[in-house]
Formats: structure tokens, C-alpha cells, sequence
């Protein structure tokens, strides 16, 4: 007998709708990859064919204080900027679930920034940050705490911080509005207005409104931390990595290491992307796994 | 006595959230200030209003700047790649969600995990292979490369809008004699609208702000995207902050545009990623 | 024009060895209303929608006019269908969600506006026609899903559970309704329901499956007084027939008792032919309007009197449903009675059984041990 055309799996038809995405996937993602950690074993020079180095660049990236450094500041920012950006989001959620005049208004207005691109965030909040005519310490100056006025992004041991304050400033309202719609979508007699209105309110957040909108909170914690991850455009705009390697995250590092430098080889690059890409990974497993526990442990 | 209290902290709250949005927006409405003033003016006094409005800046940087070229190369790729991510991965996701077939899970799995991967992963490669393809320093390659980008989070939306679409609509419309293709053309799209104008929506925004790839991919002047031409814009005039503050104001008043019309839209595209 | 045959028709799913349907032969004659019973999951729709082309038949035949249909595509088959869910295209008004099957068609646009004004016309749906499903109330919807699959003109209707989303009420006018369609356009129709009320009221013919397996086929009245085993016996009529677990015994002179619980009544003498031989537990199945409270109305001769004792009384208005306990066995015996009865919890009554209809079942195989068709409902 022969075999009958299956009609619930019309395979021309399969093929026909996955391989346009599938096509582009290997050649544009798939393929980079497997090619990105083929070249992190070798020696990549344009004109020159690939010398395999074994684990050569592996073995200088352990040694690379500025790798390390790079990376120190690249998970300063991913550990803690995710938590100011939860923090300031929750209030600010709640407040405007606290049926304030003008939600909308302020909603939509503190959602503006995450809309605009790093470019455009970078230069402004550079000139914000500007120590002579620079917002800040314009404001700082103003109310009289003129001591505290300094070279945002000009000082190693605060360029940084200045830079994590950034990334808040055009995350909270993201996170603000994705909060927002998590407690509306809870039962409303649990959160009558009203009652956010008695002085134990911050009892009942921590008690009751935290736990019933927590998955969104770590699923947007899990989220900040890979977009901290990866950042580059907004270091790239603003300080470039310095002052003297302050700011130089994982990125930028590798974008140096690939296009800046006059060492011109692709390989090692890519030996720290590699790395990068496994600890992005590891870390994202790692978060999800944590969470998941914490989560069994309770119900 | 209790009410009292409580409108006293009704104040209170609004003022305090009236200071987050002068903070959220000031700086936004600064450079819009900026934007219209000279850089004479703004040394000045850079928080003063605009005595006259210098809109001939818009022109001189449209026309002298070269911004026209970057907007026309940014309005290109975006659009252009919006189109294909679009159709691609609606293909793709309709064909996730509604066979099943060997591999399935794999395949979608393989897809959907790309969407964490640092883009260091694949930049440097990705800058080799265009090489050799001949797409590097082209609007064509870059665009290529965003398609690709974009492609992971666009399927995984449609195809969690594709899956609760029900069965029995695409059984009618294969009784009513339609083909596979033509049902995916028929019904999966339209019914499938919502979710399309949200991925839509969601790449334009993302694609339109891109500054990594960009900066890797394209070197020649004239074929530099909006945030890329800024950046080298700025790099060059470091000192002319009235020029790059009009040169801000033209990649952000399309967003700005789009945001006034479409504010929900735009927030529940952009926020799809996040809610589960 | 139509008839269907099915030939052995099997299905068995992928990762699943046992099969979903099971070797299931009928034939739906021209114009005949055969409705598909089943329990949820029994594979019933598994069956419709093998005929429909919409899943692979995995083993037998399926003709449709004599033409074997197993491997034509669905849009091939001429064959329409209204679903569970009317599954309309929300996002095209009425008028278009009746049109897209005809455009596949080459049939003309002017053709097709006749054939949608027709329609629409004889189902009420014309000042509907150019709104969107969202904007339809429940029963207009499912006038849509009908109206889909008759403007169509198909040789053959299917029909899976179409009335189980709307609510009382509407399912019974729409049943009405649909009857009368059926005998208006004399079409071939296969209609899936688990609702047995629909299958009595609405069938030529009813198909019971169970199990993946054709239990039995029949006129309505024939499988209701006729089941072929505890099955059919405990899914059809509401409350279903009673099944009391009994024993068999001989009697010196030829005849069979049946010893149920503690009382033992005499079984008519036309049975002795085919219970020859047998003795030991068997299953005694009888309806609840075959049992009659003392003084009410019993039309027939051979009778057994029973005592049972009442423990529940549900009264419906129309009628009074008792729940008896019998002495010695541990199902409930439901009787219906006419809606005058007067009972307390805790009576204990005579009854009489009408033996002429009551079944006797193998308590191992659940088949019916008569098949003796002088026992006419």
C-alpha cells in the first residue's frame, strides 16, 4: 500500500514557510556563531590565512587586566542597575494605581525615554553631566551644594555610577508601565486604593502586592541584566570606556580589541565574545534557576 | 482630620511625580529648546528660551549636514527590513504554531534562545562574512543583518499570537478550498493583525534607535544611518552643541510623531517582550 | 445526492500505539441524518473528521458515491462543515465569511451574491450581513456557521456538536430549526453530538461509539429499546436504564428465576429458548418508565412485582422521578413516575416490572444475552 499524503502535515508546505526564516537564521546568526568561536582559536588577519593558536587567546584573555576590568564593570552594572530601575518602577506603578489625576499623562511622558536611542540619550546626558554648563551641577550650584559639583564622567570612581544613572533614567518607565499592567491584572479587592491609603502601606507592599506581581518582577530583572549584559552604544557615546578604563564594559572592549586597535586581529576578540557569550548565557540560567527555586520553595 | 491627611498626601504625591516627569522630560525638552536656538545663544545661557525660533537650522542640517542622506538611508533600512522581518517571521510563526512536524521544538527553541545572546557573538564574524559576500558598507548587508537581529523576538510574538488562534478557523478555510499559502494569507494574517502592528511597531523603534551594527557595518558617509551620522556628526563638531541638538531633534520627532498617534500601541509593542 | 460509506475505517495517531478509532464500517445513506453518539473522546469527531479530509485515515476505506475519497483533499471532496466553535473568520463581515468558500469555486460574482442573499434570506441573517461575528449574539453565529456550509451546496453536511455552545433554550429551537433544514434541502448529513436528547430528537439513524469502536447502529427508538449492551443500555434515556446486578437460577420445572438482592422474580416463559444453559450472575437491565408505582398505568401483560424501599424523590413537574433501594443490592433503581405520585423517603412500596421489555446482560462480555426482536419498543 502505498503511503497516503498526510493531510494534517503538508510537508511541502512546512518546508516552504520555514525556510525563508530559517535561511536567514543560519546565515546571519547560526552561522556567525559557529564562526566566531572557530576564529577564537585562531589568529584572524585580513590577507593572512587563519593560524590556529589552540587556546592560545584563551590563555591571554586570563591575563588581561583589562578583560577582567571590563568586565568587573560590566557586571557592576548588570547586578545592580536591573534593581534601582525595579525599585523606583514599583513606586512610581503604584502611584499612579492609586488613581492619581493625570495617570495617563504621566504614564505615557515617563515611557518617552526608553524610545529614543542611545545616541540621542548619550550626547544629551553628556552635556547634562557637563561640569562647567551642565545641568546638574548647574541645579547643584543653585541650591547651594556647590561642594558636591564635579566632573561626572571625568572622574574614574564616578563615571560609572553616573553612567548606571543613566540606564535607570530611560528604564524606569519601561518597567514602570510593565509593573503597571501586572497589577491591574490582579484582582482588585485585593489592592482597593483606598487601603494603599493606611500608614502600613509599606508592610502590605512588601506582604502582598511584591509576591502576587513577582514573576513580572524577575522576568524584568532577568531582562535588564541581559540588556546590561550587552551594552555598548551608550559607553561608546559617552565616555568611550574611560576615564582610564572606569566605564570600559565587556563590549566596547571587544569592539576595540576588533576595529580600534592596529592589532587588526579578529581572533582574539572573538575568544572574549565567546567567553562573554557563555557568561551571558550561564548568567541567564543561572537568574532563571535561582528564581525558579525560590519560587518551588514557597508554594 | 483624616481627610485632611489624605489630601495632604494626595499633594504631596502629585508634586513628587510631577518632579519625576520635569525629570523623565526635561532633558527631552531641553534639547528640543536647544535644537531651535544657536550655539552662540546656548553658550550664552544654555537654559534660556529661544528668543527667536531658528527653524533654518532644521534645513542647514537637513541639507548641509547631511542629514537628509542619513534619514533617507535610516527610513530605507528600517522600512525595508520591517517589511521582511515582518513577512518572515509571520511565515515562520504560522508555520510553529500550526503544524507539527520533526523538530519542531528544537528548531523553535534554537530561535527563541537567540534572543539573549550578547550581539558580540556574532558582530565580528558577521563583519567578516559580509566582507566576503560583498554586503559590507551597504544599506543592503546592514539591512540583512537587522532582519536577522529582529527576527527571534518578532517569531516568538507572533507565534504566541498564532497559537491561540483556533484550529477550526484554519480546518473551515481548508474545507472552503483554500491552500495552505492562501490560508496564511487569508486568515492567519489579518486575524493575526494586533500582533503584527505590535512587531511592527516594535522593530521600527528598535531598528530606527540601532547604533551597533551600524557602526560596525558602515563606514562610507553616505551610507550612514540617522544615530551613526549623529555620532560622527558630533565627533567632528564637538563644540557646535546648537547643530547636534538639531541634529537630535530630527531622529527624535519621527519617534515623537508616531508616539503621539499610537502612544498605547507603541507601549504594548514594546513592553510584548516583557509580559508574559 | 449523496451516500457515504465507511470500510474499516481506522485511525491511530503518531505517538500513540492504541488506535483512536478502531475498524468502524457504516453506511450513510442518500439523504439520511446520521448523528454520531459518543462520550467525549470516544472518537467520534476523529470519525467526522477523517470524513471531512481534514485528518489522514489510517487503515479502511472511505467512498463517497461509491469513489474512494481516502487520499482527495478536503476542498476536493465537496463536503461542508460546521464546527463546535462555528470557527467564522472574525475578521470578515457575515456576507464575506459566507462568500469565501464559493470564490475558491470560479463561481461567478453574481452567482455568488444570489446564493448569500438566498441564504441569508431563509436563515433570517439578512439584516446581519454586513457585520462582524464579534458583533452576533450566539445563536446568530451559529446561523452563520449553518449558513456557511449551505450556500455551498455540498453533497455531503457535517456537523460537529454545533449546538453545545448555546444555551438551553436557543440549543432547542436551533434543534428544531435544523431538523427542519434537513428535511427542506434532503441533503446527506453526518452530525456529531454527545448530547443523546439531540441524537433521539434529530437522527435517521444513530451511530453509538465508544472507545474508538461502533458499538451500535439504528433507528432512534430501536437503539433506545434494543441496546445491545450496558452501554448503550446506561448512555441513552435520562435517567438511563437501570442495570441491577442479579442472579440466574434454573427452576425444577424448565422455567428461569432471577434472584435480585433478596427477592426473586419469575422470568416469562418466551425467554426460556435462549437462556438454556445458562445459571449464575447476570445484569438485568430495565428502563425507568418500564417499572410502575401500584395503580398506575401499565399497558402490558407479562409483569414482576418487586417491593423497594424510596430513598430520594425528584420531582421535575412534567414527571416524578423515584429513587428506590432494593434489599440486598447496592444500585440505586431509579422508577419514573407520572408527576401525581405522592412518595416519602423511607416508603417501601410493591412495584411491577414490565418484563416484556426488560434485557438480561452477560456481566463479563456487557452484551445483551436476547436478541429476540418480537420485543418491539
Amino acid at each position: 500500500m502505498n503511503k497516503q499524503k498526510d493531510l494534517s502535515q503538508p510537508l511541502g508546505a512546512i518546508v516552504t514557510f520555514l525556510v525563508p526564516a530559517l535561511t536567514i537564521y543560519v546565515a546571519f546568526t547560526a552561522y556567525p556563531v559557529v564562526r566566531t568561536i572557530y576564529n577564537s582559536f585562531h589568529e584572524v588577519l585580513p590577507g593572512h590565512p587563519n593560524e590556529f593558536l589552540g587556546l592560545q587567546n584563551y590563555v591571554t584573555l586570563y591575563n588581561d587586566k583589562y578583560f577582567w576590568g571590563s568586565v568587573k564593570n560590566t557586571l557592576t552594572w548588570a547586578l545592580t542597575a536591573p534593581f534601582f530601575e525595579q525599585f523606583f518602577a514599583i513606586l512610581l506603578a503604584l502611584a499612579l494605581y492609586a488613581r492619581i489625576p493625570g495617570a495617563r499623562f504621566f504614564r505615557i511622558v515617563w515611557f518617552t525615554p526608553v524610545l529614543m536611542s542611545f545616541v540621542v540619550v548619550g550626547i544629551i546626558w553628556m552635556w547634562i553631566f557637563n561640569y562647567d554648563w551642565g545641568a546638574l551641577n548647574v541645579i547643584l550650584r543653585a541650591i547651594g551644594l556647590e561642594n558636591l559639583a564635579m566632573s561626572w564622567l571625568g572622574d574614574p570612581s564616578i563615571a560609572l555610577p553616573a553612567l548606571i544613572l543613566v540606564t535607570t533614567w530611560m528604564w524606569t518607565g519601561f518597567n514602570m508601565v510593565v509593573l503597571l499592567a501586572a497589577l491591574h491584572s490582579l484582582p482588585s479587592e485585593v489592592l482597593e486604593a483606598s487601603e494603599l491609603d493606611n500608614c502600613n502601606w509599606p508592610k502590605k507592599l512588601w506582604f502582598v502586592i511584591i509576591p502576587m506581581i513577582r514573576p513580572t518582577i524577575l522576568n524584568l530583572i532577568v531582562l535588564s541584566f541581559v540588556g546590561k549584559m550587552k551594552i555598548f552604544d551608550l559607553v561608546w557615546i559617552m565616555t568611550k570606556g574611560g576615564p582610564l578604563w572606569s566605564t570600559e564594559t565587556v563590549s566596547t572592549y571587544v569592539y576595540k580589541r576588533a576595529f580600534e586597535w592596529n592589532s587588526f586581529d579578529l581572533g582574539y576578540p572573538c575568544s572574549i565574545a565567546s567567553v562573554w557569550f557563555v557568561i551571558v548565557l550561564a548568567g541567564v540560567l543561572l537568574l532563571t534557576f535561582i528564581f525558579r527555586q525560590r519560587d518551588k520553595l514557597e508554594y | 482630620m483624616a481627610s485632611f491627611s489624605r489630601s495632604w498626601k494626595h499633594v504631596l504625591l502629585i508634586f513628587v511625580l510631577t518632579i519625576y516627569t520635569a525629570y523623565t522630560a526635561g532633558p527631552l525638552f531641553w534639547v528640543a529648546l536647544m535644537s531651535l536656538r544657536t550655539t552662540t545663544e546656548i553658550a550664552h545661557n544654555p537654559y534660556a528660551l529661544p528668543e527667536t525660533l531658528h527653524l533654518w537650522k532644521f534645513s542647514e542640517a537637513w541639507v548641509n549636514s547631511n542629514y537628509s542622506v542619513y534619514f533617507a538611508n535610516s527610513v530605507k533600512v528600517v522600512l525595508s527590513a520591517v517589511a521582511i522581518i515582518t513577512l518572515v517571521g509571520g511565515m515562520a510563526a504560522h508555520c510553529f504554531a500550526r503544524y507539527r512536524f520533526p523538530l519542531r521544538k528544537v528548531l523553535y527553541f534554537t530561535i527563541f534562545s537567540t534572543i539573549i545572546f550578547p550581539p558580540q557573538i556574532t558582530i565580528i564574524a558577521l563583519f567578516q562574512i559580509l566582507v566576503e559576500y560583498g554586503l559590507y558598507n551597504s544599506l543592503v548587508g546592514l539591512m540583512l543583518s537587522y532582519v536577522a537581529f529582529q527576527l527571534p523576538i518578532t517569531v516568538y510574538i507572533l507565534e504566541s499570537f498564532f497559537a491561540r488562534i483556533p484550529a477550526d478557523l484554519y480546518d473551515a478555510a481548508r474545507m472552503d478550498g483554500y491552500s495552505e499559502w492562501q490560508i496564511f494569507w487569508k486568515v492567519s494574517m489579518p486575524v493575526a493583525l494586533p500582533a503584527l502592528s505590535t512587531t511592527i511597531i516594535l522593530n521600527t523603534i528598535l531598528l530606527w534607535n540601532e547604533f551597533l551594527y551600524a557602526v560596525v557595518l558602515i563606514t562610507d558617509e553616505s551610507k550612514r544611518t540617522l544615530p551613526l551620522g549623529i555620532q560622527k556628526f558630533m565627533g567632528d563638531q564637538l563644540e557646535d552643541i546648537g547643530m547636534i541638538s538639531t541634529g537630535l531633534m530630527i531622529a527624535i520627532i519621527p519617534v515623537v510623531i508616531i508616539y503621539v498617534f499610537f502612544s498605547e500601541r507603541l507601549i504594548q509593542g514594546m513592553t510584548a517582550g516583557a509580559i508574559k | 445526492m449523496a451516500f457515504v460509506t465507511l470500510d474499516g475505517i481506522t485511525k491511530v495517531y503518531e505517538n500513540s500505539r492504541e488506535p483512536a478509532v478502531k475498524d468502524i464500517s457504516f453506511e450513510v445513506r442518500d439523504g439520511e441524518f446520521m448523528v454520531l453518539l459518543g462520550p467525549s473522546g470516544c472518537g467520534k469527531s476523529t470519525v467526522l473528521r477523517m470524513i471531512a479530509g481534514l485528518e489522514t485515515i489510517s487503515g479502511g476505506d472511505l467512498r463517497i458515491d461509491g469513489e474512494r475519497m481516502n487520499s482527495v483533499p478536503a476542498k476536493d471532496r465537496d463536503i461542508a462543515m460546521v464546527f463546535q466553535s462555528y470557527a467564522l473568520y472574525p475578521h470578515m463581515k457575515v456576507r464575506d465569511n459566507l462568500a469565501f468558500g464559493l470564490r475558491r469555486r470560479g463561481i461567478s460574482r453574481s452567482d455568488i451574491n444570489r446564493r448569500i442573499e438566498q441564504v441569508a434570506e431563509s436563515l433570517g441573517l439578512t439584516p446581519y450581513l454586513d457585520r462582524k461575528p464579534h458583533a452576533l449574539s450566539g445563536g446568530q453565529r451559529q446561523r452563520v456557521a449553518v449558513g456557511r456550509a449551505i450556500v455551498r451546496d455540498p453533497k455531503v453536511f457535517l456537523f460537529d456538536e454545533p449546538l453545545s455552545n448555546l444555551d438551553a433554550s436557543l440549543r432547542v429551537s436551533t434543534r428544531n430549526e435544523l431538523v427542519n433544514l434537513h428535511n427542506r434541502l434532503g441533503a446527506t448529513t453526518i452530525y456529531v453530538t454527545h448530547d443523546q436528547v439531540e441524537a433521539m430528537t434529530m437522527g435517521t439513524r444513530i451511530c453509538i461509539i465508544n472507545d474508538g469502536k461502533l458499538v451500535q447502529i439504528g433507528p432512534p427508538m430501536e437503539v433506545y429499546r434494543k441496546p445491545v449492551n450496558t452501554f448503550v443500555a446506561g448512555f441513552l434515556g435520562s435517567p438511563p436504564m437501570n442495570l441491577i446486578e442479579a442472579e440466574l437460577k434454573s427452576g425444577a420445572d424448565g422455567a428461569f428465576k432471577l434472584d435480585i438482592g433478596t427477592q426473586c422474580i419469575e422470568l416469562p416463559e418466551a425467554w426460556i429458548s435462549y437462556l438454556q444453559g445458562k445459571s449464575g450472575k447476570i445484569i438485568f437491565g430495565i428502563r425507568p418508565e418500564d417499572i410502575f408505582l401500584s395503580g398506575q398505568d401499565m399497558k402490558r401483560g407479562a409483569n414482576a412485582a418487586v417491593t423497594m424501599t424510596v430513598t430520594a424523590v425528584e420531582a421535575l413537574g412534567a414527571e416524578t422521578i423515584i429513587i428506590f433501594e432494593l434489599e440486598g443490592v447496592d444500585t440505586k433503581v431509579f422508577v419514573k413516575a407520572d408527576r401525581y405520585t405522592r412518595a416519602n423517603i423511607g416508603d417501601t412500596m410493591p412495584l411491577s416490572i414490565d418484563m416484556g421489555v426488560a434485557r438480561l446482560f452477560d456481566p463479563v462480555t456487557t452484551k445483551v444475552i436476547s436478541n429476540n426482536t418480537q420485543l418491539s419498543g
